[in-house]
């Protein structure tokens, strides 16, 4: 029990914050006010420090993930909290700073919001360390319920108010389906710790084949999860959310929630495991859930390439591409741990890799869109979310126009950025476990992307401004110093990132290897 | 779903039907698919109603078919895991009630209505 919570103290920094920025955020001095941000900031770099040098629970089916995945939260979770600055109360706090209004702590948003922020990123690093199905639930309840607050507090807009709603509904429909999932596989087991599901599983396997009701609780278990991960069939309020809410809030919702699911779905089919048949050597999940990720993958990246070439909002076109990069990470996911410890054959170490990648590169597409804004005829600004924003932004603001070009193209997976050693990896472990089609689905998919990547690049760099539109409605940088440094430390992520493990490669398989790789000889010994 | 499945690949589960005397007549296959009814008919009513309390309550019965599944199981395996896991249900449930309402009103309070159809702003 007590070692239990010792592995807990990155959560526990992390709510503490939340319950002090709770209270900060209300104070009537504004210094006080100000510290909320500050207070996060120093309770994710101290939970990623003691994430670092606690040790996992034993017993936990996946220890290495659990630490891996605390690192990668608090690391991604850093550039997140620089591009929601500025969110809550910028406008309210403007006008108690000319003294037009007095601070009245019923009308603030700061304190909640920062608090909401934590909660989720929070609940994040208790998916990573679930060992249990009932806290594995309450994790992911806990990565959501902030997330649609602050979707709907986001702007005062009427879009995010229903961008807010719709994947509120939409998020219970996914927990009430994988809860009903989770209740089946409990139900076909009679356990809900996950070492003990996976030995029950295990002796049905030898003695025959899987429960039916286990396999049906595993398939909903997962059908469930894809809202998370906004992967098909539960991928439709994706566009509508990202563009509903804050240009900031829709990164958050690209890695927050996406990185539960994925630690979820991992998590739930390591109970099963990936057994060697004679398909598929190095190991396949059974057959029915091997069969629904397989459509699941296909039909996900797909659709979100296919509809993203049709999109003029650059918001809606990153929302497709969330869904597609999904699509990607269910490929590294079917092909399972694989038969060696190394680095290139595993699925789970790619899919675990490629959330960092896509994390750190998402943040700097994001935060062009939130950094720069754009005038409208009345006087108000709005976003600058058409594709149109973006012509010549490299001439005009090449901080920000450059920032969009290379995290574009490390999106596409162009070979010198992060973009493609995070997809390499989900290639080769495609191609050791024996999935071919996939894979060749993969690099079709991986083709088409490069048309609307290439469009997010080529309207800053090769396009000249549009003076004319220019001069109506001049696009101008938000002046929140948070936002554009967000977009220039994700560029640093992608290039510097890349470039260590091109110079070290030997060592990074290494320290990856001891540090993720699954136990994968453990969960195929049982069978 | 056969129970009969569940009865032979776990042990002690099959031994522990028979001694069901509080619910005599009654095994777990009725409580499953009362379960599975109330989650079907939550599904189709989430699916073809348009009135946000409605959808809202259609997820609620969703919720609470698992947690009957859940119950269901823990008599039939003998052990408090379901109803553990159902305590927990509820109070998330709980919290999901009082956020989906707040969202509700605000939405009510800008448009005046509870159709979700009024709301589609978000197109493309």
């Amino acid at each position: 029990m007590i070692e239990k919570l010792q592995s807990l103290w990155p959560e526990i920094t992390l709510l503490t914050a939340a319950c002090v920025v709770m209270i900060t955020g209300q104070s009537a001095s504004a210094a006080v006010r100000r510290l909320s941000w500050s207070i996060c900031a120093a309770a994710l770099i101290a939970a990623g420090l003691l994430a670092y040098s606690t040790t996992a629970a034993s017993g936990h089916a996946l220890p290495h993930m659990a630490m891996y995945g605390k690192i990668v939260t608090c690391v991604v979770g850093l550039l997140l909290l620089l591009m929601v600055a500025g969110i809550a109360d910028r406008a309210y706090e403007a006008e108690v700073a000319r003294g037009k209004t007095v601070f009245d702590a019923i009308r603030a948003t700061r304190g909640e919001f920062y608090a909401f922020f934590m909660f989720s990123l929070t609940g994040l690093m208790l998916c990573f360390g679930a060992d249990d199905l009932v806290w594995l639930f309450l994790a992911l309840e806990l990565v959501s319920l902030p997330t649609y607050i602050m979707v709907a507090t986001s702007t005062s807009k009427n879009a995010s108010m229903e961008a807010g709603v719709k994947y509120f509904f939409l998020g219970a429909l996914g927990a009430a389906t994988f809860l009903y999932g989770f209740a089946l596989i409990y139900g076909a087991t009679g356990a809900t710790n996950l070492v003990q599901i996976h030995s029950a599983f295990a002796a049905q396997i030898a003695a025959g084949g899987l429960n039916t009701i286990g396999i049906v609780g595993l398939i909903l278990a997962v059908v469930g999860v894809s809202f998370k991960i906004a992967a098909v069939p539960m991928h439709f309020y994706t566009p509508d959310v990202y563009q509903g809410a804050s240009a900031s809030v829709s990164a958050f919702l690209a890695f927050v929630p996406k990185s539960a699911g994925f630690a979820t779905i991992i998590l739930l089919l390591s109970t099963v495991g990936w057994l060697p048949s004679s398909d598929y050597p190095s190991g396949a999940l059974p057959m029915p859930v091997h069969a629904v990720l397989w459509v699941m993958a296909v039909v996900t990246m797909t659709v979100g390439n296919v509809l993203a070439l049709l999109q003029t909002s650059v918001k809606r076109t990153l929302a497709y591409s969330s869904i597609a990069h999904s699509g990607y990470m269910l490929v590294g996911v079917i092909a399972g741990p694989g038969k060696g410890d190394d680095f290139a054959s595993s699925g789970i170490a790619a899919v675990l890799f490629y959330l960092l990648v896509y994390g750190v590169t998402n943040v700097g597409t994001f935060a062009v869109v939130a950094a720069m804004q754009r005038q409208n005829r009345d006087g108000t600004h709005s976003e600058a979310d058409r594709i149109e924003d973006l012509r010549g932004m490299c001439a005009t603001n090449p901080m920000m126009g450059w920032t969009m070009v290379i995290c574009s193209a490390s999106l596409l997976g162009l070979p010198p950025l992060l973009g493609f050693f995070g997809k390499l990896p989900l290639f080769s472990a495609g191609i050791s476990g024996g999935h071919i089609g996939l894979v060749v689905i993969l690099g079709l998919n991986s083709a088409i992307a490069a048309f609307y990547y290439l469009r997010l690049a080529a309207y800053p760099l090769l396009e000249s401004p549009d003076m004319a539109a220019r001069t109506s409605n001049p696009i101008t940088q938000v002046p929140v110093t948070g936002r554009w440094l967000a977009g220039v430390l994700s560029v640093v992520g992608v290039i510097a990132l890349a470039i260590w493990p091109v110079t070290s490669a030997a060592k990074f398989g290494a320290t990856y290897k001891t540090k993720v790789a699954v136990p994968g000889g453990q969960v195929a010994q049982g069978k | 779903m056969n129970p009969m499945d569940l009865a032979v690949s776990s042990a002690e589960g099959a031994g522990m039907l028979g001694g069901m005397p509080a619910f005599a007549g009654a095994t777990l296959m009725h409580y499953l698919v009362v379960s599975a009814a109330m989650f079907v008919i939550g599904l189709i009513g989430f699916l073809t109603r348009r009135n946000l309390i409605v959808m809202f309550l259609c997820t609620e019965l969703m919720f609470q078919a698992a947690g009957i599944a859940l119950i269901a199981f823990g008599r039939f395996h003998m052990n408090h895991s379901g109803e553990s896991f159902v305590i927990f249900v509820l109070t998330v449930a709980a919290a999901e009630a009082a956020l989906a309402l707040a969202l509700v009103v605000l939405l009510f309070r800008r448009k005046e209505t509870l159709d979700g159809t009024a709301w589609k702003e978000l197109k493309g």
